[in-house]
């Protein structure tokens, strides 16, 4: 931006510059580099990659806890928005070979429960239990939201159970779309097309047979 | 796309380092460029703490600047502190480091206006550094030092006005 000075002050605003100067370039390179270590020291880490899925582009990230994000039907930017701004965004594909290899398995059939740490820390007791729970629906079977709110002695909480599935960071692999509502529509699902994900998913695991 | 951390990194690093280095200037007692490293960073862990329960349209420029000014006059009132003690404890006789700090001194060395501007309230020495120096217009100067942007404006006007008449006085 320029700055319009008043053409009286413009010598001191000269002599101002001249008197305050600059900082050496090599004081500026070295603050930066030690700023930058410090953020790698401090900031989570997030490793995410991507690959090509009947539902369309699926991402997946890395924590260092464990599989934190899975997403699909969205654009790049859309997937990076939802994680910390203070973490850094590394995209490694090779951080997510094992998560990419087990969702390959399961869309061509081949598998039906997958074997990865998931990182739910985001996540309030409450709805980790609900997707805890969801993860005992065998695949082809769907339950309704007040059975899995049965399951966990909430049986007035059908509601927040639904609240809980929409907030299920790594859908498919804890499988909130195995859960519809009592008079059996689908009801909801925030992943990809919503239902039309939600309907081919069911389709794909035989539940609808 | 949100700003991430890692881009107010990139995009306000030169700038806010060249600002409390700048806001350091009246320090002659200690290394200004490690003075300067260490307070940096000390604004990027205030702003890391508080990163994400920033509003979606906060001016990030100008709440970096705010978070600096505030480290930076905190450091100088210690360091100022520091040595109103040592100079007690020398019974203010003794020769005290900022003995030298004079406008005779600053002549001789070249440098009389880096000297008057130092002699300037608090306030308008940040908002003439800010306006001239770092090129921040008065909404930005007006956020970042917690100020309207008339009272901004002022207290430029009076840095300049008395920086000149200094100047021209000692012609």
């Amino acid at each position: 931006m320029k700055t319009r000075i008043p053409k009286t002050d413009h010598a001191v605003v000269k002599q101002l510059r001249a008197a305050l100067g600059d900082p050496a370039p090599l004081a500026l390179g070295r603050s930066r580099v030690r700023l930058t270590k410090w953020l790698t020291d401090e900031a989570p880490l997030i490793q995410w990659g991507e690959m090509s899925s009947p539902l369309g582009k699926l991402y997946a990230a890395m924590s260092g806890r464990g599989l934190c994000a899975v997403d699909f039907g969205r654009g790049e930017a859309e997937f990076l928005e939802r994680f910390d701004p203070r973490a850094r965004l590394e995209k490694n594909p090779k951080s997510v070979e094992r998560v990419i290899a087990q969702l390959s398995e399961y869309f061509a059939g081949k598998r039906s429960r997958f074997d990865l740490p998931v990182d739910l820390s985001t996540l309030t007791p409450f709805q980790k239990t609900v997707l805890e729970v969801t993860c005992r629906i065998a695949p082809g079977e769907v339950w309704t939201y007040h059975r899995v709110a049965e399951v966990m002695r909430r049986p007035h909480s059908s509601r927040p159970v639904g609240q809980a599935l929409a907030r299920n960071p790594v859908p498919i692999v804890i499988p909130c779309h195995r859960v519809i509502a009592s008079d059996g529509a689908l009801r909801g699902y925030s992943g990809g097309s919503g239902l039309k994900a939600k309907r081919w998913l069911l389709e794909l695991e035989g539940a609808f047979a | 796309m949100a700003l991430r951390f890692e881009e107010l990194i990139e995009r306000h690093h030169d700038e806010i380092f060249a600002y409390v280095w700048r806001l350091l200037a009246s320090d002659r007692s200690s290394d200004r460029k490690t003075e300067a490293e260490d307070l940096v960073q000390e604004v990027y862990l205030r702003a890391y703490r508080s990163f994400s329960r920033l509003r979606a349209n906060t001016n990030h420029r100008a709440w970096l600047y705010k978070i600096a000014t505030n480290c930076a006059y905190s450091r100088l009132r210690q360091i100022q502190g520091g040595r109103g003690k040592a100079a007690a404890l020398a019974n203010l006789a003794a020769v005290s480091g900022n003995a030298g700090d004079t406008l005779a001194s600053h002549r001789q060395t070249g440098q009389p206006l880096r000297y008057l501007v130092n002699q300037l309230p608090a306030k308008q020495k940040a908002c003439v550094t800010l306006r001239y120096l770092q090129d921040l217009d008065y909404p930005e100067i007006a956020q970042a030092l917690g100020c309207s942007q008339e009272s901004a404006r002022a207290n430029v006007y009076q840095a300049i006005r008395r920086l000149r008449l200094a100047l021209e006085e000692k012609r």
